[in-house]
């Protein structure tokens, strides 16, 4: 017999049922079981209640941590009390060289500066849009007229932020009061802020506050502001409280906030740059000279909720120091979106050893530069390593290598457990493949779990009886035309030993003194041969592969091929488990897979 | 039984008991909350609480109930349809489905609408027999504007 109601469910009809339950054991009521009864009217409100307050109170538990919180503005709360400022919209950058032809010019300066905010309007998708430095440039003369801006730091790409310019005005109140200053603008990127305060509404006399995630330390003299993303969306810039960081604005200064507001990717891909305004030269005209070095890029939305769940936790454990390989993933990672994926590892664990350095692999977003690329390792050295690092530690920039993988899948079909074809499901296999790779692999340090695959395969369909999966993996090697090369290269993996019957290692065919060719080793050996289509051995010894993974090709003269590389293949030792290391990422290879169904009858 | 435990609103429809095949009376509270001598609140029973649920049944919009959109007779939601010749056949085709779905302890004998378009009013009188009971019983209720 009930004789207690138990509240634990959060269903409505569960509680409900519970209050039944109850009810049954009871003699006061009977009609709890009709719909239209008073009685069930009252199970209604209660069962209402009950259900209501549980659905609040698992909500309210759940926006209480991290991990499952939903609401952006609690993974924001959580991620600032771990320290970590989720990223704004970030504005397009595009890295520009600028100069100044004034030879025959007489009387020209010595320098030229071209002050911050200079405008440059580049085309994206048919759309204008206005780029602007964010910084002072100077060029000085090299003795013939020409001038050539250069950074702080003396190079020559100038970098220009897609973004309109904006002011925000505050004025100190009292102090005693807790000062929020809050920026009512959601396409801000806070990375562009200037931060100025003046002593007074009408003084022109200004001191500039830098953002303290920068500071790398911080005294009584120092000025820093933090900015917090707030519930709403907007940011709110905090001071120090005039003892824990430094000095603050007092009553009656003036706060200035200059910023650029941006409209994010949508202005990624702009190549060319016509300047807006000229140059002013003893009270003459000129128009600068822009030459692209990078397109623009990097622009990117507002951190989303889930990589801020992702970065917080890990931004934490860094520290804002680079210790360990963590360390440069998250800030790396934080700083630059520009980067979709980062791995990095200690010369220790480099193959070779390699003692005193870093080494970081970078997965760019699709169709960055080389120029942006290049850039923005110059400024992950600069801004991050030298300052966050550890002293002696040199960075060593490696390209990711992308080992592809071939799968072969063979499923054995029932006709009459579906209403679908042989050849459609075939698709609908391929389609969960490329899926497993795109949302499990291609990036670092993620594993290829054969048996994962298959199962999500065998669940697509009735239809599939069951599925088996030949792997292999290519890397593509590019060889210089009519030169006699070496390569090597190294699987992320481990290789099986010689067999008699199957071959180890393969390659795509490509030309060889006229005859097309193809590299496999040895049966029963590690010895790697050049054949022919015919099969005829054009070259006996090509080299060798070790069970390690490396695949040495020696004195290789290729004539041509299709496109600019060909695929070494090898069969892995472990067909169930690809795990990639350091720089290595997994990818599938479309053109070379197939799927095949296999009709039971 | 007690005695004197009759609602407010039903006079003395408690003492007529619906003579039945089941052995358990019906039992239900008394949703005009009124306070009984005992400072509890009344019970309907029997015939009474039959009553009060066929009318609770009849005065329920759909999408009233929680999680059970269907429930009720929704003729509250006529009040703004035209009193043309279709209202009569709709109000009668909504209360007939509620009841038949959810209230099973009675069937309906006889069922009158009357529109009456000049007083904004809609008069609903139904006759109803206990299911396997001869006992019947008129529940009525007229649906007019407010103001």
């Amino acid at each position: 017999m009930a004789t207690n109601i138990s509240s634990s469910r959060l269903d409505f009809n569960n509680i409900k049922n519970r209050l039944k339950t109850y009810l049954a054991a009871k003699d006061e009521f009977t009609d709890y079981d009709f719909e239209a009864s008073g009685l069930n009217n009252i199970l209604d409100v209660l069962a209402y209640n009950t259900h209501f307050n549980g659905l609040t109170a698992n909500f309210a538990l759940n926006e209480s941590f991290l991990n499952t919180a939903q609401l952006r503005s609690s993974i924001v709360s959580h991620a600032e009390t771990l320290g970590y400022t989720p990223r704004s919209i970030t504005a397009s950058i595009a890295y520009l060289n600028l100069s100044l032809d004034l030879s025959g010019v007489d009387n020209r300066p010595s320098t030229i500066t071209i002050p911050r905010y200079t405008q440059f309007t580049s085309s994206v998708a048919g759309v204008s849009y206005t780029f602007r430095t964010i910084l002072t440039h100077t060029a000085t003369d090299d003795g013939t007229g020409d001038y050539e801006f250069v950074t702080a730091e003396g190079s020559t790409s100038i970098p220009v932020y897609q973004g309109t310019e904006r002011t925000k005005t505050f004025f100190v109140g009292d102090i005693t009061d807790r000062q929020l200053y809050v920026i009512p603008d959601n396409t801000i990127d806070t990375t562009t802020i200037l931060l100025q305060v003046f002593d007074s509404p009408s003084s022109s006399a200004f001191t500039t506050y830098t953002l303290l995630d920068n500071a790398t330390s911080v005294d009584a003299e120092s000025r820093y502001y933090s900015i917090h993303e707030a519930p709403n969306g907007f940011y709110e810039i905090h001071f120090s409280d005039g003892i824990t960081f430094g000095i603050a604005p007092v009553s009656g200064n003036k706060i200035v906030i200059n910023y650029l507001s941006t409209v994010g990717a949508a202005a990624n891909g702009g190549s060319t740059f016509n300047p807006v305004s000229q140059v002013t030269v003893n009270s003459v005209n000129y128009d600068l000279a822009v030459t692209t070095v990078a397109n623009s890029a990097s622009g990117a939305a507002k951190e989303d909720s889930e990589a801020i769940r992702l970065n917080a936790p890990i931004a934490f454990a860094s520290q804002q120091r680079l210790v360990t390989a963590d360390d440069y993933k998250a800030l790396i990672l934080k700083n630059y979106s520009v980067i979709s994926d980062a791995a990095a590892w200690g010369g220790q664990d480099n193959v070779p050893v390699d003692f005193g350095k870093v080494y970081i692999s970078l997965k760019y977003a699709d169709g960055t530069a080389d120029a942006t690329k290049t850039e923005t390792e110059v400024s992950i050295t600069a801004n991050l390593v030298n300052k966050l690092g550890i002293m002696s530690i040199t960075p060593e920039y490696v390209e990711p290598i992308i080992t592809f993988i071939e799968t072969s899948t063979i499923f054995r079909f029932d006709p009459d457990a579906t209403g679908i074809t042989k050849n459609t499901l075939s698709s609908n296999i391929q389609t969960v493949i490329n899926s497993y790779f795109t949302d499990n692999l291609k990036k670092f340090n993620k594993i290829f779990r054969k048996s994962n695959l298959l199962t999500l395969i065998d669940d697509i369909d009735p239809g599939i009886l069951n599925s088996k999966m030949g792997i292999k993996m290519n890397q593509r090697v590019t060889p210089t035309l009519g030169t006699n090369q070496s390569h090597t290269v190294n699987f992320p993996v481990a290789l099986p030993s010689p067999d008699d019957v199957n071959y180890i290692i393969t390659s795509s065919s490509f030309t060889v003194n006229s005859v097309l060719c193809s590299i496999r080793n040895l049966l029963g050996s590690t010895k790697l041969q050049l054949v022919s289509q015919a099969n005829e051995v054009i070259i006996d010894n090509l080299g060798s592969y070790s069970t390690n993974g490396t695949v040495s090709i020696e004195g290789l003269t290729v004539d041509s091929l299709s496109g600019t590389t060909f695929k070494l293949r090898a069969v892995p030792a472990n067909e169930s488990t690809i795990t990639p290391l350091r720089n290595y990422i997994i990818d599938n290879d479309i053109n070379d897979s197939f799927v095949s169904g296999v009709t039971e009858i | 039984m007690v005695n004197r435990v009759f609602s407010v609103e039903d006079g003395n429809q408690q003492t007529t008991s619906a003579v039945t095949a089941r052995k358990r009376l019906y039992k239900d509270i008394d949703l005009s909350f009124a306070k009984a001598p005992s400072n509890d609140v009344y019970k309907k029973s029997d015939l009474a609480s039959i009553k009060q649920a066929v009318k609770n049944l009849l005065l329920t919009n759909n999408f009233e109930k929680p999680f059970n959109p269907n429930f009720g007779a929704n003729i509250r939601a006529l009040l703004f349809d035209l009193a043309d010749g279709k209202l009569e056949s709709k109000a009668r085709q909504k209360i007939q489905f509620a009841i038949n779905k959810y209230e099973p302890r009675v069937e309906i004998m006889k069922l009158k609408v009357d529109v009456e378009p000049d007083r904004n009013d809609v008069r609903v009188q139904v006759n109803l027999k206990i299911r396997n009971s001869s006992t019947t019983f008129d529940v009525s209720t007229s649906l007019n504007r407010l103001r």
